[in-house]
C-alpha cells in the first residue's frame, strides 16, 4: 500500500511537469505582461528594460527551466501585477476554494444521493418525474446564468442573502474559514449551490441508473424473498453495491469542481484561486498562472489517488486481490 | 480652466430604508489597485486609488483645474528653466513625521528611479535641489509651463518613514514595505488591507485642510463582473460603484434609490492608419499598395462613419463626437478646428474613384473587445458603414492584453485606440500619437502607423516651451489644421463615464475617471 501510494507520488511530479510544460508554451499567446505592467507614458527603451530584467528575452525553454527550477526548490516567484510572492497570494485563496468545493460536493451528495435512491425505488411516481425535470433544466443552464439568476431573486429581490465575496470569516491559524460564522454561511450558501447543481445532478441520476440496475440483481431478489426489511435492503445491500462507480465519478468531477469554480467564484466575486486565475489572465501574469495550474494538476492527483484508496475502503474484493 | 460638462451631483433625499449608516461608505469597481506604492505603477486604478492617501505638491479640483496641495505656490524660476515651490508648513504625514522639502526630494529621486514606472513625468527634469526647509527648485532642460500640471500624481512620502522600512525604491520584482502599507499627508489612511478581497480606508484626522466629506470608514470592494456589481448595488450592500455598463442604465434608473451619474470622460476613441506600411496585409484584392497613404482614402474612410447613428444605436445618446485628440474643454483644445467631417457617402465614394480605387478594396481592421465602451460593437458597426462606401473591413477583435503587442509590430491596415490625456492638454496626444516615432527622444510612443509631419515635429517642442499662452495656442491650431487636413486620424468621440450610486450618496464625478473619497457624503 505505502508503494503503491508513493508510486503515485512519484507519477504526480511528472504530471505536474507535463502540465506546467503545457501551460509555459501556451503563455505566450496569452499576452504581453510588460504592457500591462507598465502605464501610457513608460518609454519604449524602459519597457525593454524591464522585458530584459524579467529575462523575457530568453528563450522559451531557458524560461520553462528557470520556472521549473525554481518550484523545485520550493521559490515560486513574485507576481508581476501585485508584485507579492506567488506561493502566498495562492496559499491565501487555497482555503476560499476548497471550502467552496467541499460544501457544494456535500451538498450534492446530501441531495443527490437520497434523491437517487427514491427515483429508482419510485421510477413511475410523480414527485419522481418533477424531480428528473427540474434537475434536467438545472443541468442545461450554464453555470454562471444560474449564478446570476439565485443572485436576482434571493439577493436583490428577497434581500435574504448577500450577492458577494466571503461575509464573516474567521481566521484559524494561516486558514480562513467562513465556516464559523452565520455571516460566512449566508455567503456561502449561494455559490456553492451554484457550483453543486450540476453535481448533484449527476450524482443523482448516477444513483438511480446504478440503484435500479442492482435492485434487479439476484441477490435483492433472494434477500427480498429471505425477508430483510426494506429500509435495510434498500439503504444496506442495495446502496452499498452502487457505491464503486459513483465515487469514481464523483472523485473525479470533484478535481473538476475545485478547477472550474473559476466561473462560480467570477460571478459571486469569491475570493478563492479561481478568482486570482481570472484577475491573473487578464493581466497576464505569467508567474501566477504558472503555479496555479500546477496547483491544481496536483489536486487533480491527490483526488484520483483518494478515490483508489476509497475503492479499497469500500470494496472488500479489492482488499484481497492487492494488484500492487 | 475646464468648463467641461461636470456632473456635481446633488443627491435628492434619501429613502430610508436604502440609507447607509453615514458610518461606513463602501464602493466597488472593476479592478484593484495591484499596489499601495505610489510610484510603482503608473495606472489609472493605482493614482486614484492613493490619491485618497498620499497628496502632490499639486492636486487637481471637481473641475480638474490644478490647486494648491502640498506646495502653497509656485513661480518659474529666474535665470533658468523651470519651477520653484514654496511648500505648506505644518503638515504631518499619518505617523506623526513633519512634512518638509526633503521629503519631496526623496520623493522625486524615487519616482524617477528606473524601477519607477512614473518616472516619463520627470523626463524634463535636470535637477531637483531643497532651497530651505520649505522650498524646493526643480530645474527643466527648457522652458516648461506645464510642469506643475504634470505633477498632480507625484505624490510624496515620507523620507524617514520610507528608508526605515527599506521602501527607499519602489518595488519592482518583489514586493516591499510600500506595498502593502502607507504613510501618506492626505485626507485618509489605510485602516486594513486584503489584496483583491477588500480594502478599508480611515479618515486621517490629522489632515492638514477641511474634510467635506462626512465618512468615517470607506471599504472598497473590487468586483469583475458587472452584473454581480450591479447586483451588490442595487441589493444595498455597495452604495456606490464605477463604472456600470450602458445596458444597465434603465435597470438601475427604474428602481427607487439609486441613481445614474453619467459625465464626459477625456478619453477619445479614434481610428488610426498604418501610414509608413508600403502594403496592406489584410486585403484580399489590393496587395502591391497601401491605399491610406493617401490622405484622399483616409478622408473617405471618415465620410464614412454615422457618428449620429452610432451614438443613438450604441451609445444610447451618451457620446460627445469629437473633432480632435481631446474634447473640448481641455487646454489647448483648437476651437479654430472643431469640425469633423461629415457622414457623406457619397462624398466617400467620390474620393475613394479620385484616388483610383472607384470599387473600393479591402484591408484589416484592428479592434480591442474588453477596453473601451462597447468597442467590438462600435468597429462592427464601423465595418458595415465602411463597407456601404466600398471600404470591406476584415474585422478581428481580442483583448487589451494582446492588442498592444500586435500594434507595436505593426500588424494592422487601421486599427482602434482610445486617448486620455495624461496632463489634460492637448500636447500629450501630440507628444505620443502625432510626433513621428522617435524612442531615443520617447516621443511618438504611441504613434503606431508612424503619422510623420516634419512641420509637425518641428512645432512639438515649440508647443513645450512656450510660455506666451495665445502663441502656444496658435501653433497648436497649426498643427491640428495639418493633421485634419492629413487626416492622421480619424476622432469618433468622446467616451462617456457612466457610475450608479443610491440615492443618499453625493460624489463628484471628475473627468479623468478618478473617485475622490473627500468629496462624498452620505445623507
Amino acid at each position: 500500500m505505502v508503494y503503491f501510494i508513493l508510486k503515485r507520488m512519484v507519477q504526480s511530479v511528472f504530471v505536474m511537469l507535463a502540465v506546467a510544460f503545457l501551460a509555459f508554451s501556451l503563455f505566450r499567446f496569452v499576452g504581453d505582461p510588460i504592457t500591462q505592467m507598465t502605464g501610457v507614458e513608460t518609454s519604449v527603451a524602459d519597457q525593454e528594460r524591464l522585458r530584459e530584467e524579467l529575462g523575457l528575452n530568453d528563450p522559451f525553454v531557458s524560461q520553462f527551466m528557470r520556472f521549473t527550477g525554481d518550484m523545485l526548490k520550493g521559490d515560486f516567484g513574485f507576481s508581476y501585477r501585485t508584485r507579492q510572492p506567488v506561493a502566498d497570494m495562492i496559499a491565501d485563496r487555497i482555503p476560499a476554494t476548497l471550502e467552496l468545493g467541499v460544501v457544494a460536493l456535500i451538498i450534492s451528495l446530501v441531495v443527490g444521493v437520497p434523491a437517487g435512491v427514491y427515483t429508482a425505488l419510485k421510477p413511475r411516481g410523480v414527485l419522481t418525474q418533477t424531480i428528473l425535470m427540474t434537475t434536467l433544466v438545472g443541468v442545461s443552464i450554464p453555470t454562471f446564468v444560474i449564478g446570476i439568476m439565485l443572485i436576482f431573486i434571493f439577493g436583490v429581490q428577497l434581500g435574504w442573502l448577500p450577492t458577494f465575496g466571503r461575509g464573516g470569516t474567521v481566521q484559524i491559524g494561516s486558514w480562513e474559514s467562513s465556516l464559523f460564522t452565520i455571516d460566512g454561511w449566508r455567503a456561502l450558501l449561494l455559490p456553492a449551490i451554484t457550483l453543486g447543481v450540476y453535481q448533484l445532478t449527476l450524482t443523482m441520476r448516477l444513483v438511480r441508473a446504478e440503484m435500479m440496475e442492482v435492485m434487479r440483481s439476484d441477490y435483492i431478489r433472494f434477500a427480498m424473498a429471505r425477508g430483510v426489511p426494506m429500509g435495510r435492503l434498500h439503504y444496506k445491500h442495495a446502496l452499498a453495491n452502487t457505491m464503486v462507480p459513483v465515487i469514481t465519478i464523483i472523485g473525479l468531477q470533484f478535481g473538476g469542481v475545485i478547477a472550474f469554480s473559476i466561473v462560480t467564484e467570477s460571478v459571486f466575486q469569491w475570493p478563492g484561486m479561481g478568482l486570482l486565475f481570472l484577475e491573473s489572465i487578464r493581466f497576464v501574469d505569467i508567474p501566477v498562472m504558472g503555479v496555479y495550474l500546477v496547483v491544481i494538476a496536483f489536486f487533480f492527483v491527490l483526488v484520483n489517488l483518494v478515490v483508489d484508496l476509497l475503492y479499497v475502503a469500500i470494496d472488500p474484493r479489492l482488499r484481497i486481490s492487492d494488484v500492487s | 480652466m475646464l468648463p467641461l460638462k461636470l456632473a456635481v451631483l446633488g443627491g435628492a433625499l434619501s429613502m430610508s430604508a436604502l440609507a447607509a449608516s453615514a458610518e461606513t461608505f463602501r464602493w466597488a469597481s472593476t479592478t484593484d489597485p495591484q499596489t499601495m506604492d505610489p510610484h510603482a505603477v503608473n495606472s489609472a486604478p493605482v493614482l486614484s486609488f492613493l490619491n485618497n492617501i498620499y497628496e502632490g505638491l499639486v492636486r487637481r479640483g471637481q473641475d480638474m483645474s490644478i490647486e494648491p496641495s502640498l506646495a502653497t505656490s509656485w513661480e518659474p524660476l529666474e535665470g533658468e528653466n523651470g519651477w520653484r515651490f514654496k511648500l505648506r508648513e505644518g503638515v504631518t504625514f499619518q505617523n506623526g513625521a513633519a512634512f518638509t522639502s526633503e521629503d519631496v526630494l526623496f520623493s522625486y529621486q524615487r519616482a524617477s528611479d528606473e524601477a519607477a514606472d512614473v518616472r516619463s513625468w520627470f523626463a524634463p527634469v535636470t535637477d531637483m535641489r531643497v532651497v530651505d526647509e520649505f522650498t524646493v527648485d526643480f530645474v527643466t532642460s527648457a522652458p516648461n509651463p506645464l510642469f506643475p500640471d504634470s505633477i498632480a500624481n507625484f505624490m510624496i512620502l515620507d523620507k524617514d518613514w520610507a528608508e526605515a522600512n527599506d521602501a527607499a525604491l519602489p518595488a519592482r520584482d518583489a514586493e516591499n514595505f510600500a506595498t502593502m502599507n502607507v504613510n501618506g499627508t492626505g485626507p485618509f489612511t489605510l485602516a486594513d488591507r486584503d489584496p483583491g478581497v477588500r480594502t478599508t480606508l480611515a479618515p486621517n484626522g490629522a489632515w492638514w485642510d477641511d474634510a467635506s466629506h462626512n465618512i468615517t470608514e470607506a471599504v472598497f470592494t473590487p468586483i469583475g463582473n458587472s452584473a454581480t456589481g450591479l447586483a451588490a448595488l442595487l441589493s444595498g450592500e455597495i452604495d456606490f460603484i464605477q463604472p456600470i455598463p450602458l445596458q444597465d442604465v434603465a435597470q438601475v434608473e427604474s428602481r427607487d434609490g439609486f441613481k445614474v451619474l453619467e459625465g464626459e470622460e477625456t478619453r477619445v476613441i479614434m481610428f488610426g492608419f498604418g501610414h509608413e506600411h508600403d502594403t496592406l496585409l489584410y486585403s484580399s484584392d489590393v496587395t502591391d499598395a497601401n491605399p491610406f497613404t493617401d490622405p484622399r482614402v483616409r478622408l473617405a474612410a471618415a465620410h464614412a462613419l454615422d457618428i449620429a447613428s452610432i451614438d443613438r444605436v450604441l451609445f444610447r445618446g451618451k457620446i460627445e463626437p469629437a473633432s480632435q485628440l481631446v474634447p473640448a474643454g481641455i487646454s489647448g483644445f483648437s476651437e479654430a478646428n472643431q469640425n469633423r467631417p461629415d457622414y457623406n457617402p457619397d462624398r466617400a465614394k467620390e474620393l475613394l474613384a479620385e484616388a483610383g480605387y472607384p470599387d473600393g478594396f479591402s484591408f484589416g481592421l484592428k479592434c480591442t473587445n474588453d477596453r473601451y465602451i462597447n468597442d467590438e460593437a462600435l468597429c462592427r458597426a464601423a465595418a458595415s458603414m465602411f463597407a456601404a462606401v466600398g471600404l470591406n473591413a476584415e474585422l478581428s477583435t481580442g483583448p487589451v492584453r494582446d492588442y498592444w503587442p500586435q500594434l507595436r509590430e505593426d500588424d494592422f491596415d487601421m486599427y482602434l485606440l482610445g486617448w486620455s490625456p495624461g496632463t489634460f492638454d492637448m500636447e500629450h496626444p501630440i507628444r505620443f500619437l502625432m510626433h513621428s516615432q522617435d524612442d531615443s527622444r520617447k516621443l511618438g510612443s504611441w504613434n503606431f502607423g508612424n503619422y510623420s509631419n516634419a512641420r509637425v515635429d518641428e512645432l512639438l517642442p515649440m508647443v513645450q516651451q512656450e510660455i506666451d499662452p495665445a502663441a502656444r495656442q496658435s501653433m497648436i491650431d497649426e498643427i491640428i489644421a495639418i493633421t485634419q487636413d492629413e487626416v492622421a486620424y480619424i476622432p469618433l468621440y468622446t467616451q462617456p463615464l457612466i457610475w450608479a450610486a443610491k440615492d443618499n450618496v453625493e460624489l463628484t464625478q471628475r473627468a479623468d475617471n478618478f473617485f475622490m473619497l473627500r468629496w462624498v457624503t452620505v445623507n
